[in-house]
């Protein structure tokens, strides 16, 4: 089993976003601190992750070549906390920000970026000592955060610039779809996949934040959180201070967390699939309905309907019509069709397939 | 006193004040005191001028209006105590206020569910009466394309209202400049128990891609100056990363009890008597959705009064031609019955009607007319051609093709019922 | 001039005769005096010998005959003006036709008073010669307005370029030009010329000045003051177009027909039989002339002409004598069975105007090789370009039991249902005919399609089927790809569709209602937000719930506006069957009003424009009747007079 942190401290892993942007308010308020941010890892020994990254980035401490990496997986399992954590034991806090150049919006990378800002930075010449006299590597690292939101054009450009400056400057992918990336980017690159963390692991995570922030929460409500987050931390965490927010002063419930995660309580969807099973359409009309006029989203009700289709015990052959029917709707909802059609519609299969038995 | 027929702007270089207001609200009506207009920048309405002492003629106009003004907007609760329903939410929403960390918000549920009414008391726990201080601007914001982008914008000193979505495509844009005008700008007051200024954005699932991506870094960048509270009817719209950056709040429809509940307490303050049965009915007419309960109450009211028990709910107008439109579809299943049903569709759309109501309210009718395994069949095309309909350009093909292919599968059915009767 | 080319002649093979003596015949305009000036302007698509012909037959004209024998000049002659009709009997056009226009002009010639003949058909139907023959039998003079030569001399009408001066010069130019032909005629009656026969005449326009299409009105003006003064007839030619700008309708509205009294006579394509005989006689009579190195065409070849020239007579005889005269350099089997072959090694400018041209629909195969000649780009008007799809022409039974045996037989038993005969035409030409973007053109058929079909399941795949082809042109990223298989989509889903193949007979076709309902939306739905701001709701809301049930309450604290709009949107017209709504019937030879666009801006402005010209009164007359208080609210008004004049 990988144990995926080590040390007291949390891995939060924020692939993205936010951490620049909160920055100042960080600074002027301490009380405005996500705690995403806060209980982010500072070094590398934190980060007891995959066994691969961590040797690979170990090795680089002690003062070996660093290669090309791409590091991909599901969002909040820690791609970027790995790499931000690495590079700034490898440079200190000082010359942290000469060294890494972080470009994580998507819509800051055009070509046009990719030609200049990259280029300048990769230009640069980098020592290979600190201020402080301590050893660093010779190069610099580029962190670019969802490059799979990159454009091709911009992947192909970058590719003669990793070439090109191979010798100053290491680069750092990150991305949740590794197909999104073009070849020749991902034969430049050693690949590191990050897997959805174990629940175990989140759990003692959450616990430890609970404690640090003098949280009452109930054993439920932290198996809730792990649930909901299916093994997104940051996700979890996010809920967790979403959870302290609102119930100041009092206990989180299991019914908080799953309010604030916006599923759709278990016994909601057994009893739509009750109804799809036994009931008729008039029936499964006013549920549908219900269910529309509860607020929740059709995508929450379809992935929740989905796990459950899947335990059910209809035959492979009725599950593999349902989850088909279920592939389109999810296009559907996703181009922007109507929640109450397409979510009737998926039931009224779910219904056929049923009373074939 | 000037009459409409002047332009806000007009009056404004004469030295009048334009001001419009929002909801129509009595507890707005101090503020209103001093000067209003309404309607479109002063198109038309009525502007004070600035110096005139507005007195009795202003007054007398205002006490009309207060009578005037609709139930739902009269009765629409200010503050998050008053809230008739979900007060566990409620008070939620206070601890947050009270916590002084106030995250970005996305409020969701289905329409007449009251998020706005619960935005909007949630706005006034942030920064007090003054966010009630409503005026309509204008904006127009300059596209990078050299395109003028027109937008109105409802606004206090504290928060700004924008339904970006009316831009069309060109609501990044207008996302963006709008938020870092507003981020940019200081707060009035030094004294505001606020360091952060709000922006509204309603319909967020009528953004583009485009633009919902454009918001999630423009939320990031703004986050020590601006909060968002984003309105939408539903998160599956709303892609992921701005759903992860939100607190999301869901506000179900009330329940009819709550609902039936809300409708005798206004007619309690009108000084109405409603009988509950007339009540259950109106909230089952409804689907819950409270704006529309409040509506229909009233229409009863100017229908009959003293109410009866067995009065008939009145239903919009285009309710009851959509049910004749279905109606007209299942008693003959011709070309040329389909060629009246297209012309009944297109009086609907130019009565303002989206197209995508019609085919809901068309598909609902529709199934209440037809049984069984066609009730299935028929929730099928309606998702399909629906979805059609999202996606293409032209509503009426798709309408027209759902209706034709219910028309057939209608009439096949009732030979095949025929059949199986005679043999 | 004419010993020039007859030296030429005879270096020369018989092909280069034939093309350059039309170049040195341009030298001619030095020497004819008074009509010799050179055509402009208007003749786009036409050839290099159709634009000397009005010349040549006017230099006829005036030597009365005198070289109808001479064999020498003949020679370098294009047919079209060798054989160019000298009297009625000639003309290849309607008897009734002739007598109409004969009359016109016996009425209108002596009078004192000037009126004004428009002549309307397409090209080449024999509108000019048969005012030329005419004229010539009643012995009027003409004369005619040409575009002044030394500007643009090939401007064509839509070319912007020659906005500046030329067109202001041009069009006072014009003016004087009516003028003179008036007073001309006074001063003649006291000069010398005396002859009682020829000082009567007639003022013909074939070419207008650029500024009459941008400004019609201009004309109007001079029409008018025209009308006032004058004493002789005024003749208008005007040739239908296909491609939109429908020339008569812009310069001639009408309205204006009606102010001026003008008299509009129009002419049909010139019939196939009538054409046929034509051409057999020239035909036979240059190869009696040309001593056997001329070969009469067969029947089949000349009937294969007369059907690709579709009524233009004029082409007809070019494409005539092109191919008779291409027989004689060439051996006669190859032009006989790889006439594709043939034409490149003939001659390049034609090969670059005919290739493209395609066989009319109507007509199989066999013909692709003789359109390569004799082929005119056939177009279509909409009307019957909509006509050919929902009438849905396939083979003929007799076709099943001889041809298409395996076809019927490939198809499973189960698939049997969707067998059909062969189409007799081909829907994407059809379309590309129509000069219309597919999208609408799926428009038009949409608002058709119903009244042709009798099936309700035919129905239930055809509406399917546009359906398809709207979602396939959705994506405005990939419209211009996807905007021809749509159309494809549409029309032969239409086609396949519509099983019973029955004759409906005569069924009027109607424009598009869905641009007029979709703009009326918009507008209502913005002018909804507009006037109902300050209810701080969102549009679907506003619109579905707010606005119908303020038309339930009387709640009169908004204004008069406001009212009115809720009474003009959020009432129906309930227990009213609305009825079919009243149409705009298309008419025979209308044009396709509507450009092909990509970009949705600009489509919305051009159904904008389109709606503007006073099409919206068919909305349905049930909205309430505004009673604004208009000294109130005068801008208010204004606001809502948009809506309600619709």
């Amino acid at each position: 089993m990988q144990a995926f942190l080590k040390g007291a401290t949390v891995q939060t892993s924020r692939s993205q976003k936010d951490k620049t942007p909160s920055g100042p308010s960080t600074e002027k308020k301490a009380r405005a601190v996500p705690w995403v941010e806060k209980y982010r890892p500072k070094c590398v020994d934190e980060v007891a992750f995959q066994e691969e990254v961590v040797a690979v980035l170990k090795k680089s401490l002690e003062g070996a070549d660093l290669p090309n990496l791409l590091f991909y997986g599901p969002p909040g399992t820690g791609k970027t906390s790995t790499i931000l954590a690495a590079a700034r034991e490898l440079y200190g806090p000082e010359l942290y920000k000469q060294r890494v150049l972080e470009l994580n919006a998507s819509d800051e990378r055009g070509i046009q970026v990719v030609r200049e800002k990259v280029k300048n930075f990769a230009q640069l010449t980098a020592a290979g000592t600190r201020q402080d006299g301590k050893p660093c590597p010779p190069f610099k690292i580029i962190i670019l955060d969802e490059a799979d939101s990159m454009t091709a054009p911009a992947q192909a450009a970058l590719r003669r610039t990793m070439e090109k400056e191979s010798r100053t400057t290491r680069f750092c992918l990150i991305c949740n779809y590794i197909s999104r990336i073009i070849e020749p980017l991902t034969s430049r690159c050693s690949k590191f996949r990050f897997k959805p963390l174990a629940n175990q692991i989140q759990e003692k995570r959450l616990l430890d934040i609970c404690e640090k922030e003098n949280l009452k929460y109930s054993k439920e409500s932290i198996a809730a959180l792990v649930q909901v987050s299916e093994g997104d931390l940051r996700k979890a965490i996010t809920f967790l201070q979403s959870a302290a927010r609102l119930n100041v002063e009092k206990e989180i419930s299991e019914r908080v967390v799953i309010e604030i995660a916006g599923v759709v309580p278990s016994k909601m969807v057994h009893d739509l699939l009750q109804i799809c099973f036994k009931g008729t359409f008039e029936k499964l009309e006013v549920a549908v309905r219900d269910l529309v006029d509860e607020g929740f989203a059709a995508t929450q009700v379809l992935s929740q309907l989905h796990d459950s289709i899947i335990e059910s015990d209809l035959n492979d052959k009725q599950k593999s019509v349902i989850t088909e029917k279920m592939a389109v709707v999810d296009k559907c909802l996703a181009d922007g069709a109507d929640e109450y059609l397409q979510l009737l519609s998926l039931c009224s299969v779910v219904m056929q397939q049923a009373s074939h038995n | 006193m000037k009459h409409a027929g002047q332009t806000a702007e007009e009056a404004f270089k004469e030295g009048f004040c334009v001001f419009a207001f929002g909801t129509f609200d009595p507890s707005r009506l101090p503020y209103l005191n001093r000067k209003w207009c309404s309607g479109k920048a002063g198109r038309c309405g009525v502007v004070f001028p600035r110096e005139k002492k507005k007195s009795f003629s202003c007054q007398q106009q205002l006490n009309t209006y207060k009578t005037m003004s609709l139930w739902v907007d009269k009765y629409r609760p200010t503050s998050l105590g008053k809230l008739d329903y979900h007060k566990e939410q409620a008070t939620q929403m206070k601890n947050l206020v009270q916590c002084g960390d106030f995250p970005h918000l996305l409020v969701y549920g289905p329409s007449g569910a009251g998020k706005k009414t619960r935005i909007m008391c949630l706005l006034r726990e942030l920064y007090g009466a003054g966010v009630e201080k409503l005026r309509i601007d204008h904006q127009t914001i300059v596209a990078p394309s050299k395109k003028k982008i027109e937008i109105s914008t409802i606004a206090s000193n504290y928060h700004l209202e924008v339904n970006a979505s009316d831009a069309g495509n060109q609501d990044r844009v207008v996302i963006q400049e709008l938020i870092k005008t507003v981020a940019q700008s200081q707060q009035v007051q030094a004294s505001a128990q606020r360091d952060f200024k709000t922006v509204l954005l309603t319909d967020v699932d009528r953004l583009t891609k485009d633009a919902q991506h454009a918001l999630r870094r423009t939320m990031e960048k703004y986050m020590s100056t601006c909060r968002l509270i984003l309105c939408s009817t539903s998160t599956s719209k709303v892609i992921g990363p701005i759903r992860s950056r939100c607190l999301a709040v869901r506000i179900p429809l009330p329940s009819t009890e709550e609902v039936c509940s809300v409708l005798t307490s206004v007619c309690k303050k009108e000084g109405l008597l409603l009988p509950p049965e007339l009540a259950k009915q109106i909230s089952d007419k409804s689907g819950r959705n409270l704006r529309k309960a409040l509506l229909m109450c009233e229409a009863c009211r100017v229908q009959q009064y003293p109410f009866s028990v067995d009065q008939d709910v009145p239903e919009t107008d285009w309710e009851v031609y959509l049910r004749e439109t279905a109606n007209a579809i299942v008693s003959q299943q011709t070309p040329q019955r389909l060629l009246e049903v297209r012309s009944r569709l297109y009086e609907l759309l130019t009565h303002c009607i989206p197209p995508d109501i019609i085919m809901k309210g068309l598909v609902k009718e529709l199934l209440d007319n037809c049984d069984g395994q066609l009730k299935a069949e028929v929730s099928h095309m309606a998702a399909y051609y629906e979805h059609r309909l999202q996606l293409g350009n032209k509503a009426i093909y798709h309408l027209e093709a759902f209706t034709a292919k219910f028309m057939a599968i209608y009439k096949k059915f009732m030979e095949d019922g025929l059949d199986a009767m005679m043999f | 001039m004419n010993k020039l080319t007859l030296g030429h002649k005879a270096s020369s093979s018989r092909v280069s005769q034939w093309v350059a003596p039309s170049f040195i015949d341009l030298s001619d305009d030095d020497i004819v005096p008074v009509y010799g000036k050179k055509r402009g302007g208007k003749t786009h698509h036409t050839s290099r010998c159709e634009v000397k012909m009005p010349r040549k037959r006017k230099a006829e004209s005036l030597s009365s005959h005198l070289l109808k024998e001479s064999v020498l000049r003949d020679q370098d002659q294009p047919w079209v003006d060798r054989y160019s009709p000298r009297s009625q009997g000639d003309l290849a056009v309607h008897k009734k036709k002739i007598e109409e226009v004969e009359n016109w002009l016996q009425a209108h010639s002596n009078s004192a008073k000037g009126r004004i003949l428009l002549l309307t058909g397409p090209s080449g139907c024999g509108k000019t010669a048969t005012v030329r023959v005419l004229s010539l039998e009643l012995k009027l003079r003409i004369q005619e307005w040409t575009n002044p030569s030394n500007l643009e001399p090939f401007s064509s009408q839509m070319d912007q370029w020659t906005h500046g001066f030329s067109s202001i010069s041009q069009l006072t130019q014009f003016q004087e030009f009516l003028l003179r032909a008036n007073k001309y005629n006074c001063l003649r009656m006291t000069c010398d010329e005396g002859g009682g026969a020829t000082d009567r005449k007639l003022i013909l326009v074939e070419d207008f000045p650029n500024q009459f299409y941008r400004q019609p009105s201009t004309l109007h003006d001079i029409l008018r003051r025209f009308v006032k003064t004058s004493r002789c007839p005024l003749v208008f030619i005007v040739s239908d177009s296909l491609s939109g700008d429908s020339s008569s309708r812009l310069l001639f509205p009408k309205d204006i027909q009606e102010e001026l009294s003008i008299s509009n006579i129009s002419f049909n394509p010139v019939a196939p039989t009538t054409m046929k005989k034509v051409l057999t006689c020239i035909s036979t009579q240059e190869a009696a002339k040309s001593c056997g190195k001329l070969s009469a065409l067969d029947q089949a070849a000349l009937e294969m002409l007369c059907s690709g020239s579709s009524g233009d007579i004029r082409s007809a005889i070019n494409s005539l004598q092109f191919s008779c005269s291409s027989d004689t350099s060439l051996e006669k089997d190859l032009w006989r069975t790889t006439k594709d072959r043939a034409v490149p090694s003939v001659s390049r400018t034609v090969v670059s105007r005919t290739n493209r041209r395609k066989p009319k629909s109507g007509h199989s195969k066999e013909q692709s090789g003789e359109q390569a000649i004799g082929g005119k780009d056939a177009a279509l008007f909409l009307f019957r370009a909509l006509g050919k799809i929902l009438h849905c022409k396939r083979g003929s039974s007799e076709g099943v039991a001889a041809g298409e045996g395996p076809s019927g037989a490939d198809l499973p038993s189960h698939l049997l249902c969707h067998h059909r005969e062969p189409l007799q035409m081909d829907p994407e030409l059809v379309v590309e005919r129509s000069h219309m973007s597919g999208e609408f053109f799926n428009l038009y058929l949409h608002q058709n399609y119903l009244d042709f079909f009798s099936e309700l399941e035919d129905v239930d795949r055809a509406s399917g089927y546009l359906s398809d082809a709207d979602l396939l042109t959705a994506d405005w990223t990939s419209r211009s790809t996807l905007a021809d298989y749509g159309s494809s989509v549409a029309t032969r889903g239409l086609l396949h569709s519509n099983s019973q193949q029955v004759s409906v007979g005569f069924r009027p076709l109607h424009k598009p209602h869905w641009l007029l309902v979709s703009k009326k939306y918009r507008e209502n739905c913005s002018a909804a937000q507009s006037m109902f701001r300050s209810f701080c709701l969102t549009p679907v809301t506003l619109q579905t719930e707010l606005l119908p049930y303020l038309a339930k309450l009387t709640n009169p604290m908004r204004n008069q506006a406001q009212i009115t709009f809720i009474q003009d949107v959020g009432q129906m017209p309930l227990r009213k069957r609305p009825g079919r709504l009243k149409l705009e019937t298309l008419a025979d030879k209308e044009p396709a009003l509507l450009e092909t666009d990509t970009d949705d801006e600009e489509e919305e402005d051009k159904e904008r424009e389109k709606h503007l010209d006073g099409t919206e009164e068919e909305m349905p007359a049930s909205q309430p009747q505004p009673n604004t208080n208009q000294v109130l609210l005068e801008n208010a008004d204004l606001l809502i007079e948009e809506y309600m004049s619709d």
